[in-house]
């Protein structure tokens, strides 16, 4: 049965697999680069904040101009829209057509279960799928370390779907709802598009819905100091007040604000005689120093970047669980599939049906 | 022995569409069965319920004393328009039944596919429809089983086709002496295979035994026209299947196990194509 499940699926695994090759063949040409690039500019070995931040605009900026920011974009890119095509062309059509075509009758006419049958073929695409994801995934999140360092944060929705396992879920779950699809619409054309719409629906709506509920930010108050970067910008009574300092490398930052001794967001009132808000730019000294004694603190919530492995193990964890309810879905559906007809999928059915019409 | 087939009030329907009605059955193992009837009688449902693809919606079958499950060894089946693996060679098609099958007998399936003459590099797809039915015929018959259902495996292929895949399901049956349920529309498909017939209508068995015993307790009366009542001193054993009148004349056909003496009526010998016709076109029991 292994032979047969990979003698079906072997023209559509390796044209897949050759342009994955491609691409990590390209990562490969270009590995020294980025990392020739990261030292050069300094980014790779630098020591306080400030260094490291010039440090990293200067190494984005140098990516920028060469093809391994494009690389980068397109790595991105892939492993977004891989799942689609895997549950497309490997998941949709894997029992779709054989239920379009009539060929069912002839395999489960052997010495083989359905139940059985359904699972090989289900293991041989599900690890192809895992395989081929898992190693973009690998090679990309490794090349990429350095731009995501100097970037904004891989725990951030895009980059994270990205990153590490959760491309090997998400490529994993689109697959099995390709092949539950096809089982339950029997056409292969109709199956692909529904696929489509189900697996981009998971990966633009669901996983970072998921991610989000997830994520479980920090929340920190920092107090407002006089030296503290800060922007006043006051239009009529609306006063809104903004700290610098609102980046936490390697963090998904998700808000931000100035609040009050009591936590509400500080709205004013400013006190125009310290603060001449008609002035603009810096902030005079006078300003700062009203503002500092006004008990305001800096709110960030954020997620850090170090809970990226714990939620891509969570993340991963609920697409498995997910993978593995529509497997059973499959098999039961299959099973049950002698109670309903086989109708729309066999052409013995419409020549009966028409037999009858005539 | 057990029988091939046993079935007993066996309904199925799609939905609201009554595929086979109450059908009630008992096929002897180790006979050639033809199952016959119009397209649409439900040969194709009957054949599928037999191989366990599809369950009943009422009532009980057994193949082989078994309640049908599809992928076991003991039964093989091939199914109407003889489906195979357009993307798969000749070759790879006895590579799949061997691995599929533990039953799987190498040398028969060899030398059938060198007996038709087919090409193992060649791909299912490019062949012709005769050739795929031998193709899906020896894949069934290298299985071994102790069943072969054939849907209609004969009805889109030339007459030659024809004779040829006849004749080979012929020389598999009498070397392995294996049950076969085959069905077709056409008698004359059978007639030349099968020992043993099935005559199913609008979902419901006419009739069903053996041939040579169909043959004998059939026959044709023909003789001066009379009404029902007229027909009704025919003795109680006489079944009228067929009847058909002119302004002078009325004719018959009838089953009966006793020869029919009266002499007011000419009795001929029916060949089990007139048989068959009669019920296809009788009334309803």
């Amino acid at each position: 049965m292994i032979w047969l499940a990979w003698r079906q699926f072997r023209v559509q695994a390796l044209s897949v697999a050759g342009g994955l090759l491609v691409f990590v063949g390209a990562l490969a040409l270009t590995w020294t680069r980025v990392t020739t690039l990261a030292e050069e500019t300094g980014f790779t070995g630098c020591r306080d904040d400030i260094a490291c931040r010039d440090a990293a605009d200067r190494f984005l900026r140098a990516i920028g101009h060469e093809s391994a920011g494009a690389l980068y974009l397109a790595g991105l890119v892939l492993l977004l829209v891989l799942p689609a095509l895997l549950g497309i062309f490997w998941g949709a059509p894997l029992v779709a057509r054989e239920l379009e075509s009539g060929t069912y009758r002839m395999v489960f006419s052997q010495t083989v279960s359905r139940r059985r049958w359904l699972l090989v073929k289900l293991a041989v695409g599900g690890v192809a799928a895992a395989l081929s994801a898992g190693l973009v995934s690998l090679v990309l999140t490794r090349w990429a370390a350095p731009i995501d360092a100097a970037g904004s944060s891989r725990v951030e929705p895009i980059t994270f779907l990205a990153r590490g396992i959760v491309p090997v879920g998400s490529a994993v779950l689109a697959f099995a709802v390709g092949v539950a699809v096809g089982l339950v619409l029997r056409r292969t054309l109709t199956a692909m598009a529904v696929t489509l719409l189900l697996v981009v629906a998971v990966q633009i709506v669901a996983t970072p819905v998921m991610l989000r509920l997830l994520a479980q930010p920090i929340t920190t108050v920092t107090p407002l100091r006089a030296d503290t970067p800060m922007v006043l910008i006051v239009s009529g009574t609306h006063v809104h007040l903004d700290a610098g300092n609102d980046k936490i490398s390697g963090a998904w930052m998700i808000e931000e604000s100035v609040v009050t001794a009591s936590g509400e967001t500080f709205t004013g009132p400013v006190d125009t005689t310290k603060c001449d808000t008609s002035i603009k730019g810096e902030l005079v000294q006078e300003c700062r120093d009203w503002l500092a004694a006004q008990n305001l603190g800096q709110q960030l919530t954020y997620v850090p970047g170090s809970r990226f492995w714990p939620l891509q193990w969570r993340v991963f964890t609920i697409l498995s669980a997910l993978t593995v309810v529509l497997v059973l879905f499959s098999i039961g559906y299959l099973g049950g599939l002698s109670r309903s007809p086989f109708r729309r999928g066999s052409s013995a059915g419409r020549a009966r049906g028409s037999a009858r019409r005539t | 022995m057990t029988d091939a087939l046993t079935a007993h009030h066996l309904t199925k329907r799609y939905g609201r569409r009554t595929a086979l009605t109450d059908c009630t059955l008992e096929i002897p193992a180790g006979r050639v069965v033809g199952l016959v009837g119009p397209n649409g009688a439900g040969k194709s449902t009957l054949l599928q319920l037999a191989c366990g693809l599809l369950d009943p919606t009422a009532g009980r079958i057994e193949v082989l004393g078994k309640r049908p499950v599809s992928g076991v060894k003991e039964v093989g089946f091939v199914a109407q328009d003889t489906p195979v693996y357009p993307g798969l060679t000749v070759a790879e098609h006895l590579r799949l039944g061997a691995r599929l099958n533990p039953s799987w007998d190498r040398a028969l399936a060899d030398r059938r596919i060198d007996q038709v003459g087919l090409d193992p590099a060649q791909k299912a797809g490019k062949l012709s429809g005769g050739q795929r039915a031998q193709l899906a015929l020896t894949v069934a018959a290298a299985k071994r089983p102790e069943l072969l259902l054939l849907d209609e495996p004969v009805a889109a292929l030339d007459p030659l086709a024809r004779r040829t895949f006849l004749q080979g399901l012929m020389e598999l049956t009498a070397d392995q002496g294996i049950s076969v349920i085959m069905s077709s529309h056409l008698v004359a498909d059978l007639e030349r295979v099968c020992d043993y017939l099935i005559v199913l209508v609008a979902s419901e068995v006419r009739v069903a035994g053996d041939v040579d015993d169909l043959l004998a307790s059939h026959h044709r009366l023909a003789g001066r026209r009379r009404d029902s009542t007229g027909l009704a001193v025919l003795e109680k054993s006489v079944a009228v299947i067929e009847e058909s009148h002119t302004d002078v004349q009325s004719t018959l056909v009838v089953r009966s196990t006793a020869p029919i003496d009266d002499p007011s009526w000419q009795v001929d010998r029916l060949d089990l194509e007139d048989v068959v016709l009669a019920y296809l076109s009788g009334r309803p029991r």
